[in-house]
């Protein structure tokens, strides 16, 4: 093969691993939340909150990993309102998420304003894994990353294992699957769903700062540019699967980074066209996976958005 | 403890307080938003009324932008009710904005002006009712969920937009196109500075034929019936498909009127920005109006008050419009935690059926739980 071609090819596939890690974060949150029961669609304001806190944090502090943390801990206490209201209070999921959604927008274009286009000096930086990144093609793509991107490596085994082999993942589960079958067995149904919720929330701010604090380090309204929506189409594509996850999420940054190697190369291909290729993609992707989750009966939580109360039959 | 009773029905005294305190506390979120950022809530809130209401002229530009809340909100009210979450109401006013406006520009120059603008609202209608009908066939058929369909949709109608305006409808490379002929701007009714027009009259004759769809027909009747319980519905004979189909077209419809009557009788010209974010607005009021088409224009024109001073307060204090959408979702938020009370009876009771305890440890702590257990079983003996 020509090494032109596949220098390019290593390139796009690499920044395919980036984009496809911003997705990763949010996808498994919301896989872990929704196993729970709870559906949370404001991914797009938790993940906006993330970026933006995260980046303030990097600002300030000179540390991009201090502003990673912060920017989770944000989002983590947004995704808190949701479970407050879906969990306790028993209002409606859907429209709760779509508030969320646009008070992520709105608040961090508020405080974002004076933040705009105002660069981070101290981006997360490469740290190439020995041994591994010397494999040829693979070490590349993979195992040259950051910090990050090796976090979720480990955060899609280690969930993976915690749903399918542990009591943890077993009660969990059982809380998402029948609430009343979870609280007769003794399971805190009301703990889990907010522990779950809130986690969930704090890994989609992982993957907004992500965004703010490596890939592209500066602040910009709607940084997210709708990415939170892409994931929570991915946690059907994954039928509510930590590994699936990982799977959409690298192949829809192989979508994105495939086309930003297009447009920066030049094609002919019109950019609108190519900027609505990610959403095009989903759209398809999520219409396909309904069809697949129905034939095969696998995946969707049964109580998936409907509140649980003990006294109601 | 706490003890929750499905109601049957939410009493009126409720449902007019729950949103009112909504609202407020909405507000008081907005100012500890403002408080953070060192901005004066109380000067900010008195530069919005006054930017909203401070002049005839800026009372009629509220107007202006209440026109396609009405429109969109009362179409709303309508699908919600049946629990088929249309998010998509931005893409559908895209849709409408975009095949309204072909007309506009590419149509015959001959054409008489009534004739036109007619077929420009029927085509921008027809746009948005197509733009939601896929994902309300997708939700019928496939079942595939309406809110991540409506929501993608919004994107890929953005970008087609996108394209049109970098592609053949662009001036000169610009995003912008040619200015509407006056044959293809729909009347405004004031003189001019205000820009309020006709449409405003779609939105109040909407609102009222919606009210009666709902609260007259068998359609209605049906919608609700839907909502309250899909497998009811099915019992009862009702055509599911039927209705979330012609529900979803209603709703995407007066969401394309509202996208083609702002573009071309406020803007006059298509472009990047049409203000489709008013989507997103007209889903908040058609839940603060409680799913209520008339109420809903009474909502719409509020938070048309809160646009048109939030665009006052970006312009003249410099404070960023993203305030707009924190008090308009911590509004919504108070909504739905009001649903507890609204959905629920909710009282305090003693438990009566309380299972012994094992061992209870006498103590000056634990004396007033014993007494309590005591006169529960009191009263239960009596």
């Amino acid at each position: 093969m020509n090494p032109a071609f596949d220098s390019i090819l290593i390139k796009v596939l690499a920044g395919a691993v980036q984009s496809g890690t911003i997705l990763l974060f949010p996808t498994l949150g919301e896989v872990l939340t929704e196993r729970s029961g709870v559906l949370n669609l404001g991914l797009e304001g938790l993940m906006l909150i993330g970026a933006f806190f995260g980046f303030l944090g990097a600002m300030k502090t000179g540390n991009p990993y201090v502003g990673l943390l912060l920017g989770m801990a944000a989002a983590a206490a947004a995704a808190a309102i949701h479970a407050f209201i879906c969990v306790t209070l028993r209002g409606n999921q859907t429209v709760t998420g779509l508030a969320l959604a646009i008070f992520g927008t709105g608040l961090t274009s508020f405080y974002g304003d004076r933040w705009v286009s105002q660069r981070l000096t101290t981006p997360i930086k490469p740290m190439a894994i020995p041994g591994l990144s010397q494999i040829p093609v693979v070490g590349p793509i993979l195992f040259s990353q950051d910090l990050i991107v090796y976090a979720g490596y480990i955060l899609v085994a280690l969930f993976w294992f915690l749903l399918f082999k542990t009591k943890v993942g077993v009660n969990l589960r059982a809380v998402g699957e029948n609430a009343k079958a979870a609280d007769a067995m003794g399971v805190n149904v009301v703990g889990t769903r907010y522990f779950w919720t809130i986690l969930g929330g704090a890994l989609a701010g992982a993957g907004g700062a992500y965004i703010t604090c490596c890939i592209h380090p500066y602040w910009l309204n709607g940084i997210t540019s709708g990415k939170g929506w892409i994931a929570v189409a991915l946690v059907v594509f994954a039928m509510w699967n930590p590994f699936n996850a990982l799977v959409g999420a690298f192949l829809f940054g192989s979508i994105e980074a495939l086309q930003l190697q297009l447009q920066a190369g030049g094609t002919y291909i019109n950019s609108a066209l190519l900027s609505m290729l990610p959403y095009i993609t989903t759209f398809a992707v999520i219409i396909v996976a309904t069809l697949i989750v129905r034939v095969r009966h696998v995946g969707t939580p049964k109580e998936l958005g409907i509140p649980y109360a003990r006294e109601e039959k | 403890m706490l003890r929750f009773e499905k109601r049957d029905k939410t009493p009126v005294r409720l449902r007019v307080l729950v949103p009112i305190c909504s609202v407020l506390l909405g507000l008081l979120a907005g100012s500890v938003v403002m408080l953070f950022a060192r901005v004066n809530p109380v000067r900010v809130y008195g530069a919005i009324v006054k930017g909203a209401f401070g002049s005839a002229y800026t009372f009629s530009e509220t107007l202006v932008i209440a026109v396609p809340l009405i429109l969109i909100s009362v179409g709303l009210c309508l699908v919600y009710r049946m629990k088929f979450f249309n998010i998509g109401a931005k893409g559908q006013y895209i849709m409408g904005a975009i095949c309204g406006s072909y007309l506009a520009l590419f149509g015959p120059a001959t054409m008489s002006r009534p004739v036109l603008l007619t077929l420009m609202l029927v085509l921008g209608t027809l746009g948005g009712a197509l733009w939601a009908i896929i994902p309300a066939l997708l939700k019928v058929y496939w079942n595939v969920n309406e809110v991540i369909a409506t929501l993608l949709l919004n994107y890929i109608a953005s970008y087609i937009l996108w394209f049109f305006m970098y592609g053949t409808w662009g001036t000169r490379g610009f995003p912008l196109s040619k200015n509407f002929a006056l044959n293809a701007q729909l009347p405004r009714i004031l003189p001019a500075p205000s820009r309020l027009h006709i449409g405003l009259f779609f939105g109040l004759a909407a609102a009222v034929i919606v009210w009666i769809i709902i609260r007259k027909t068998r359609f209605g009747y049906e919608t609700r019936v839907l909502g309250d319980n899909e497998r009811a519905a099915r019992y009862a004979g009702i055509n599911v498909f039927k209705t979330v189909i012609i529900a979803a077209v209603i709703s995407g419809g007066l969401a394309g009127l509202a996208g083609i009557a702002h573009t071309s009788a406020v803007l006059r010209i298509l472009q990047l920005e049409i203000n489709s974010d008013y989507g997103y607005t007209a889903i908040i009021a058609a839940w603060l109006a409680g799913l209520d088409p008339l109420v809903a224009v009474g909502v719409s024109v509020l938070l048309a008050a809160l646009e048109a001073g939030g665009y006052q307060i970006q312009i003249v204090m410099r404070v960023p419009f993203g305030i707009v959408g924190v008090i308009e979702s911590s509004i919504l938020f108070c909504l739905l935690a009001g649903e507890i009370i609204t959905h629920y009876r909710v009282t305090l009771t003693r438990r009566l059926s309380t299972p012994p305890r094992s061992t209870p440890r006498i103590g000056k702590k634990c004396s007033g739980a014993l007494d309590e257990r005591a006169r529960g079983a009191h009263e239960s003996c009596l």
